[in-house]
């Protein structure tokens, strides 16, 4: 036998392989149940390709300016004379307009879906972001300190449930403008993007409570636990029992609470602005685009075609990566 | 569903700042075939007489059914205003005048209905006295009586009950303001009108109103029986005096119609009884039901939709002549504040408005927004064709990068560099946004600072009604519809400096000289009034230019394959119903 590496083999050929019970190559030990998780998410095929697809539109909403100025456009430049007059677009895609024109306006399609991945992503992202920060503070909160603070906070997450949130998203935008100094001295762009915050407000508003609620069930069975009850005993502190003890315990249903919001986000962006109450011109997003190209679907379908690809396919791998997470995060999940 | 949603936003934003004297439910207008340039020569017959010519192979029998997507609001006479509710209503209800369209020009002319002649007024112009034609009977067999017309302008003062109706009575008939309707206590004493005998109807006027007589073609000058009234309820069974009548109604769902047998055509100069009925079926679906007319398979032959065709469906028109189209009465424009905007700015602002790139922004095209070069649309007697240079509803403005240059060139030469141009838009509203993007780039590009104020579709009308508004394009009224087809319900309506008081106001225009001109034409008599319009017309525009013309309301619906004599009435922009027959019944 040769001398190999020192952290070869050797130590392993000492010992006869009966010696040891033979460990399924499955199981693994002495790992944390999220490096469980994790390994058990890379090994999932159909996971890894959404990673990948939504890793994909992250990069094209990223590097969006720069896609657009290879393709030598802007998202907001008419086009009129690449329309007919009713309308239609003269050209199809070509080397000028990589995914052709937009009716009636003429603006790059292309321009217009790179730059529409941008409110998609950063709406669903920071909501997500913001509903989770908040929504596992206060759940922890009210799970471990119980008393008041419960009763307080699962009013104020009883009453954020019942709010209507389709009637908030509408009614907050002109109060919003008017704290900002009326809609008679804003820009059109400051206009947009007040309904863009105000967009990401509403939806991590109404985002945080279901979480919390989910937060604090697990908390109260988790505080009557040894572990809890023995660090409390030895005058751990709140804050370190909280985010030590507790938060470790609370990865999985925050991890599956969030990848399952994102897509529900990037929809309820979507479906808002194709309602009128989401985003406005100028912000390009698809689901704006949507709205006005179903009525041009015959005559141009690449134009609708365009948004509702990126849609179902960020929705749909967000989704599938939600429930992979889920499962993998979930030992009990046989496939 | 989404056609439909489109289409009424699509509506929305063409006629959102058309201030309509009629308020018009869609934006579909028509005309037979009117010749451009030539004026009319008559615009009223006071001797026209029944029966009405008859129409040239025209057939006897068969059923018409009208698919719409709009819903009229009322078939009640008192409370029509909006175009299809009055154009469905001259199938069943007669008023003191009415329009007769040429045969040849398809121009109006307004002929005596149910009065004798078109009225006679009194030195002062304050008392009007119509002649009343004998024998007439309402579809239940009864006669109509003198009383009956008294009653039914009576009740056209309820206007709370019958609020969406015309309001001229109010305005101008005397005591007007202070009589509230016969269903008001002491409601039978109205001075207003009088009826010394069976074959006179005298009104009384509290100012000067020489258009009377056109006012007197609406539907609330029907004659009704006092007994019959039933208020609001009158529309459900409602005496007919036209050839046709009310077989059942269902509001917002259909109208069906079948033949009044007291209708007397010997009486009337104008209507036809060619088909047997007409049946109405209302909110359906555009998309769906112009596929069907233009498909024309079994019962769709005899079908006819009259909202304009929907873009979409151009590609589906195999026979052109399934298409009827026609001029409308209205017209739209891009209005100027003259206090705020100088004349030699304003003339740069036209130089650098983008009409080809904005028509297709705004979603116009010819067949149902022709460009507009003047102030009267082509559907008004009096309408004479002229073109300013650069003023024609079409080409590239400052798109053009020389016209640009040249803008700003001139703009800095007045010493007005980055003259600030200020409007109202939907931010709600796709259209409306896209348009303001245009006009900021195009604008801005000549040299121009374009700032916009966006607020909400629901609002838009009250921020651009105020005649005072902190902005200086866009203020409505933007364009105009004739109540009746007279330049007098044009120009001193929107171009005097009283205007501005009543909120009418294009342009917010205050010139004495112009104020003069138009009182010395409204004086005049109506078919002398014919010539003058378009003089006018061109003055405003190349002395003031309160406004850019941007395009005419026009009609294009289609029809079914087996229905004949579809023309369109320039008047109200619909098919003219009662003139139409079954080729193969």
């Amino acid at each position: 036998m040769s001398i190999g590496s020192p952290d070869s083999t050797v130590g392993v050929e000492e010992h006869p392989a009966s010696a040891e019970p033979v460990r399924a190559a499955s199981v693994a030990h002495g790992k944390s149940p999220t490096r469980i998780a994790m390994d058990r998410l890379r090994k999932d095929k159909l996971a890894m390709v959404c990673v990948g697809i939504i890793l994909f539109f992250i990069l094209v909403a990223v590097f969006a300016p720069l896609l657009a100025k290879l393709e030598g456009q802007t998202f907001s430049a008419f086009h009129t004379d690449l329309v007919d007059e009713f309308g239609f677009p003269t050209t199809g895609p070509n080397s000028q307009h990589w995914l052709g024109v937009e009716p009636k306006t003429g603006r790059d399609n292309f321009a217009r879906w790179v730059y529409g991945a941008r409110p998609s992503l950063i709406v669903a992202f920071s909501a997500t972001l913001f509903g989770t920060a908040v929504g596992v503070v206060a759940g922890l909160l009210a799970g471990f300190l119980g008393g008041w603070t419960d009763r307080i906070i699962s009013w104020i997450i009883d009453f954020v449930l019942s709010l209507p949130y389709l009637l908030f998203a509408i009614a907050l935008v002109p109060i919003v403008e008017s704290m900002r100094g009326g809609s008679f001295n804003l820009t059109p762009e400051e206009q947009a993007s007040t309904r863009f915050y105000v967009l990401i407000f509403v939806l991590s508003f109404f985002g945080w409570a279901g979480l919390a609620r989910i937060i604090r069930g697990e908390v109260l069975s988790l505080r009557e636990r040894e572990f809890v009850l023995a660090a409390k005993a030895i005058g751990v502190p709140t804050r370190q029992v909280l985010f030590k003890e507790l938060l470790p315990n609370l990865v999985a249903p925050i991890v599956i609470s969030a990848s399952l919001s994102l897509p529900a986000y990037v929809t309820a962006e979507a479906g808002l602005s194709f309602l009128g109450v989401g985003l406005v011109e100028p912000v390009p997003s698809w689901g704006q685009t949507i709205a006005v190209a179903t009525n041009w679907f015959k005559a141009d379908p690449i134009f609708l075609w365009l948004p509702v690809l990126g849609i179902t396919a960020l929705v749909l791998s967000m989704a599938l990566l939600g429930d992979a997470v889920r499962d993998a995060f979930d030992p009990k999940t046989r496939r | 569903m989404q056609w439909k949603r489109i289409t009424a936003v699509a509506a929305t934003v063409m006629l959102a700042a058309v201030a309509c004297g009629s308020p018009s439910s869609n934006n579909n207008s028509g005309g037979g075939k009117v010749q451009e340039g030539t004026t009319q020569e008559k615009a009223t017959d006071p001797t026209a007489k029944g029966p009405a010519a008859e129409i040239d192979g025209a057939k006897k029998g068969g059923t018409v059914t009208i698919l719409s997507d709009v819903t009229p609001d009322t078939f009640d006479p008192t409370n029509i205003y909006y175009v299809d509710g009055n154009q469905i209503g001259k199938l069943f209800y007669r008023a003191l005048t009415q329009y007769k369209l040429d045969e040849k020009t398809g121009k109006p002319v307004l002929v005596p209905d149910l009065a004798e002649d078109l009225g006679t007024k009194s030195a002062d112009g304050l008392t009007w006295t119509f002649k009343l034609k004998q024998g007439i009977k309402y579809s239940d067999g009864s006669l109509v009586k003198a009383e009956d017309y008294a009653y039914s302008i009576k009740r056209s003062f309820a206007h709370e009950l019958y609020d969406s109706g015309p309001t001229y009575q109010i305005q101008f008939f005397k005591d007007g303001e202070k009589y509230k309707g016969p269903y008001a206590a002491g409601g039978d004493n109205y001075s207003g009108v009088e009826t010394p005998d069976q074959n006179t109807l005298v009104i009384h006027l509290a100012k000067k109103f020489d258009d009377l007589p056109f006012y007197a073609a609406f539907p609330l000058f029907t004659p009704i029986p006092k007994s019959k009234d039933t208020q609001k309820n009158y529309e459900q069974k409602p005496l007919a005096t036209g050839p046709y009548m009310v077989q059942s109604y269902n509001a917002g769902t259909s109208l069906n119609l079948v033949k009044n047998p007291n209708w007397d055509p010997n009486t009337d100069p104008v209507r036809h009884q060619y088909v047997d009925g007409y049946n109405f079926k209302f909110s359906q679906d555009l998309i769906k039901a112009q596929r069907q007319v233009l498909a024309s398979n079994g019962p769709d032959a005899n079908a006819l939709s009259y909202s304009n065709l929907d873009t979409s469906l151009l590609p589906e028109v195999k026979d052109q002549s399934q298409l009827v189209k026609g001029d409308g009465p209205c017209t739209i424009t891009l209005p100027m504040d003259t206090r705020k905007i100088p004349f030699e700015v304003r003339k740069l602002v036209a130089a650098a408005y983008p009409y080809d790139a904005w028509r297709k922004v705004a979603g116009l095209n010819s067949n149902d927004s022709p460009p507009a070069s003047t102030i009267l649309p082509r559907a008004v007697p009096g309408f004479e064709k002229y073109e300013l240079p650069g003023l024609n509803g079409t080409g590239k403005g400052a798109q053009d990068p020389a016209v640009a240059a040249d803008v700003k060139a001139k703009l800095a030469a007045l010493g007005k560099s980055n003259f600030e141009l200020s409007q109202y838009y939907s931010i709600d509203d796709k259209i409306s946004t896209q348009v303001f993007q245009l006009r900021k780039q195009v604008f801005e590009a000549a040299g121009f600072k374009y700032k916009g104020i966006g607020v909400a579709k629901a609002k838009i009308r009250t921020y651009t009604g105020d005649q005072n508004a902190p902005v200086n394009i866009g203020k409505t009224p933007a364009g105009w519809c004739s109540d009746w087809p007279s330049g007098t319900s044009w120009f001193p309506v929107l171009f005097k400096s009283d205007a501005i008081a009543l909120g009418n106001s294009i342009g917010q225009l205050q010139d004495k000289t112009l104020d003069a001109e138009i009182d010395r034409v409204t004086a005049l008599d109506p078919n002398a009034q014919l010539k003058e319009w378009g003089k006018i017309d061109k003055m405003i525009l190349e002395k003031y230019l309160p406004a850019i013309p941007l395009y005419y309301s026009a009609s294009d619906f289609p029809i079914g394959k087996n229905l004949g004599h579809v023309i369109n009435d320039v008047t109200q922009g619909m098919p003219e119903f009662t003139s139409i027959y079954v080729k193969q019944p």
